[in-house]
């Protein structure tokens, strides 16, 4: 592999996996406060498959530099995190975080979809593993957007102003890194420009299903995952204050 | 106004071979909800094939104790066109984390003649426990590949701990045998 694409790859695994790991966290503040029990040892099992995936991708990423992914999550400034901004975003309430995770989780099963035809066999694999829990993951949001939009005019004017806020930002999934067109070129990931196409139709399909009006202003939409909102700080602060409280513990 | 979701019972079915089993109860929306929330409580380890939910509502419940004074009166209404009804039995004490298996379908026109109709059909052990459920009542799983591989086959690779893992405290069952009656074999 051409250093060129090398470095790509590893900032794209990167970005993967600094998604996952952000995105979990944020729901794993639900624990203990989900609406009802199963919901909550639901939102638990989602957040657990997406650390293992986030675990999937530097574990890739692992293998070309040889870092480690414990250090990389929990000693990695905000700064160097290569998280969308979408996942920062703090909790809300339960139609926030169902919708944020239901928008993720359509664009996170379109592009592993894509993926398994990756010409890198690793990711191939990852991705072919990945998407059968993600399939499971995004009917679980789906029903929630469903519901949720149709339920009462509360539930519907709560998961509106979510999508009002949440719109604009999760188009930033679609954006590519720096260097990503060398992997689309080398047939390692898909071209996010035909996963929005994706996404766009199924997305905006099923919010109308749910009584949902899509935003006629999009709202800021982030396009750099080099620079993050206020929120990632104190995530990371709370996060990494174990590890980092004695790093040179092995055992938790 | 009672703002709580119905109960739901849940019936796990752990290979092809082996019969649905009532597992333990969520509380749900509506049909599919409570399918997704059983799969995340009940099968995220270590592995199912299968499941089933019921509203806890549409399950006619007899105990033996129950069917000995006689509150079994069947009342039929011959009125009534016959349906299929799935018969849950428990005829053990043994397990621990089951309550009812699967044992069939009859086909009746009410619970209670269903019930009778279980009692001649399922005759081979005695039943502690009959749960009769109107078929149309038992929402099921998807059977399709899609759903088997993504519902219950990650499930398989991966780790879990056993309960008795978190048992720091206390000592083995087996410590106490003798004088506690019949003890949980699992």
């Amino acid at each position: 592999m051409r250093s060129e694409v090398r470095e790509a790859l590893i900032a794209k695994l990167t970005a993967l996996a600094d998604d996952e790991v952000i995105l979990a966290h944020r729901n794993s503040e639900w624990t203990g406060h989900g609406p009802i029990l199963e919901e909550d040892i639901a939102l638990a099992n989602i957040v657990q498959d997406e650390l293992g995936h986030a675990t999937l991708w530097l574990g890739l990423r692992q293998q070309l530099d040889g870092s480690d992914p414990d250090r990389l999550v929990f000693f990695r400034d905000a700064d160097a995190y290569r998280c969308c901004a979408l996942v920062e975003l703090p909790k809300g309430d339960w139609a926030f975080t169902m919708l944020r995770q239901y928008l993720f989780d359509l664009y996170e099963a379109l592009w592993l979809e894509a993926a398994r035809h990756s010409s890198y066999q690793p990711l191939a694999d990852a991705a072919q593993k990945i998407i059968r829990e993600e399939r499971f993951h995004l009917q679980h949001t789906h029903a929630w957007v469903e519901r949720l939009g149709q339920g009462t005019d509360e539930s519907n004017r709560r998961l509106q102003q979510a999508l009002d806020m949440q719109w604009g930002y999760a188009q930033q999934l679609f954006v590519p890194i720096p260097g990503e067109e060398l992997l689309v070129a080398e047939g390692i990931v898909p071209d996010l420009a035909l996963i929005k196409e994706g996404w766009l139709e199924h997305s905006t399909r099923h919010l109308r299903n749910a009584g949902l009006k899509l935003p006629v202003n999009p709202g800021y939409q982030p396009t750099t995952r080099t620079y993050h909102t206020e929120h990632l700080w104190s995530l990371l602060a709370e996060m990494q204050s174990t590890a980092r409280w004695d790093a040179e513990a092995e055992v938790w | 106004m009672d703002t709580q979701w119905p109960r739901w019972e849940v019936f796990k079915q752990d290979t092809p071979s082996k019969p649905h089993q009532a597992v333990g109860s969520v509380h749900a929306a509506d049909p599919e909800h409570a399918l997704l929330t059983a799969r995340n409580v009940f099968a995220r380890r270590p592995q199912a094939v299968s499941m089933w939910v019921a509203r806890a509502d549409d399950i006619h419940s007899w105990t033996r104790e129950e069917l000995l004074e006689g509150s079994s009166k069947v009342r039929a209404d011959t009125s009534l066109a016959p349906g299929r009804y799935l018969v849950f039995r428990k005829t053990s004490h043994k397990r621990s984390m089951t309550f009812v298996d699967y044992v069939g379908e009859v086909e009746a026109r009410s619970p209670e003649e269903a019930l009778v109709q279980a009692q001649a059909t399922f005759g081979d052990l005695e039943a502690l426990v009959w749960w009769i459920v109107p078929a149309e009542k038992v929402y099921r799983s998807d059977p399709s590949q899609e759903t088997l591989e993504s519902w219950f086959a990650p499930a398989k690779d991966k780790t879990y701990k056993q309960q008795q893992y978190y048992a720091t405290v206390g000592s083995h069952v087996s410590k106490h045998r003798g004088g506690r009656g019949v003890e949980d074999e699992e």
